[in-house]
């Protein structure tokens, strides 16, 4: 339920993919297959010419090197930029208020309420569980709007719909407390700390 | 296993208070656009986001860039180049395959490819996650596999009166597939067991709903 920018990931990732199969596929072909090779060594320094045509016809003045090189370390740069500013995109979209809303009553002002009232408020609920591994709370944005993400690691042999509707419960109780309701997500994930403690005996 | 029932019960921590104590409960609109969102929150974790590939995928592309800049900025101010003149690599790319190995070339073909195929999947395939989605009135409730297999596992035990290290379940999208070694000598019953997983499943209500399929093995265990 964060901010990943999905679709452009897949079209990112598929492009590149593609690309390099490409590029793979053309070089197993020059090592084992003549006639690609003839093809290739017929093809490419056409292409090539041109390219060193151009640099030829566009010299700095009074120097021997290209104004062409410089274009090109401006464009390295360009694809460098928009690659990490693609990075930064991953996993973005934590927030920290949970409400924030106008007061309709008397006084003046509005009222924000903090994502951590939520996150200590449900980590406390479930925190001295002998059950549960660990828990962690955290509020993203979705669609404009906070919400929820409750992620709980229990441990072996815990039966996950029953401590889905505990924890769902417990949700209830915080959209009572805070007036509002939120999006919520429960997410019962197995973890290093479940897979290797000891089995929930109790229960 | 007697004294089971006293710790669960034990501490009191949280009463929720009744659920008609919720605001905007009572809100047609709010809940049709709540529902609207816990789908969407559904549909996304229950499918992967791609940022890993995605981040090796930029670090791959940087680092190409970086060296071809470095390279490139070298020959724009005329220094001696570092490792390979662009110049200079471009003609050898152009005289392939004449100057290179076969066998080089045709291995680093096939890593390229191995690499290209990776990608090129991971965007391609749906990118399932191995989670199930539990329904619930409240919240998007989503499961992780082995999180559903080991509950099965332990009702599958407590069924075949058998210890933890002979059952082994395993959780996919349609099915489950409950493995029991019987201990030696003592009678095991598949469809007792196999009813006691399937009643647990029933029980969690999992999408897409999984079918339970059991194997008893043939040899036991001795001393279990």
């Amino acid at each position: 339920m964060n901010g990943t920018p999905r679709t452009l990931n897949r079209i990112l990732i598929g492009i590149l993919g593609f690309k390099l199969l490409a590029i793979g596929v053309l070089l197993i072909l020059l090592a084992t297959v003549p006639a690609v090779a003839a093809w290739w060594q017929d093809w490419a320094p056409g292409v090539w010419n041109i390219w060193r045509d151009l640099f030829e016809r566009t010299r700095l003045p009074g120097r021997p090197e290209s104004w062409v090189w410089i274009v090109v370390v401006l464009l390295l740069l360009l694809v460098i930029g928009a690659m990490v500013a693609w990075v930064a995109q991953q996993g973005k979209g934590r927030v920290n208020v949970l409400v924030s809303e106008d007061d309709p009553g008397e006084v003046p002002g509005n009222v924000r309420i903090g994502s951590g009232v939520a996150e200590q408020a449900l980590r406390a609920a479930l925190a001295d569980r002998p059950d549960l591994a660990g828990v962690t709370v955290a509020t993203y944005e979705f669609r404009g709007e906070p919400a929820l993400r409750i992620r709980i690691q229990p441990r072996h042999g815990v039966a996950p719909h029953r401590l889905a509707a505990e924890a769902s419960a417990l949700v209830e109780a915080l959209d009572a407390a805070l007036g509002k309701r939120t999006l919520v997500l429960i997410h019962i994930a197995s973890g290093a700390r479940s897979r290797f403690g000891r089995e929930e005996r109790v229960r | 296993m007697s004294h089971a029932t006293d710790r669960h019960s034990g501490g009191g921590r949280h009463v929720p208070p009744p659920p008609n104590a919720a605001p905007s409960a009572g809100n047609p609109a709010a809940a049709g656009a709540v529902v609207e969102g816990v789908d969407q929150i559904l549909k996304r974790e229950t499918h992967s986001s791609r940022a890993t590939a995605s981040i090796i995928a930029a670090v791959l592309v940087i680092a190409l860039c970086v060296y071809a800049l470095l390279e490139t900025a070298v020959r724009a101010v005329g220094q001696p180049p570092w490792l390979v003149d662009p110049q200079t690599a471009a003609e050898q790319a152009v005289a392939l395959p004449d100057g290179v190995p076969p066998l080089l070339l045709g291995v680093v073909g096939a890593v390229l490819v191995m690499a290209g195929l990776f990608f090129f999947l991971n965007a391609v395939l749906p990118g399932r996650r191995a989670r199930h989605v539990v329904p619930d009135r409240r919240a998007a409730v989503v499961v992780d596999d082995e999180v559903i297999a080991s509950a099965l596992a332990r009702r599958a035990r407590l069924a075949a009166n058998v210890s933890q290290e002979q059952v082994m379940v395993t959780v996919s999208r349609q099915q489950v597939e409950v493995n029991v070694r019987p201990t030696s000598g003592v009678p095991l019953s598949p469809n007792a067991v196999l009813a006691a997983v399937t009643d647990e499943l029933r029980e969690m209500e999992l999408t897409p709903a999984p079918e339970a399929r059991i194997n008893v093995a043939s040899s036991g265990v001795i001393g279990a």
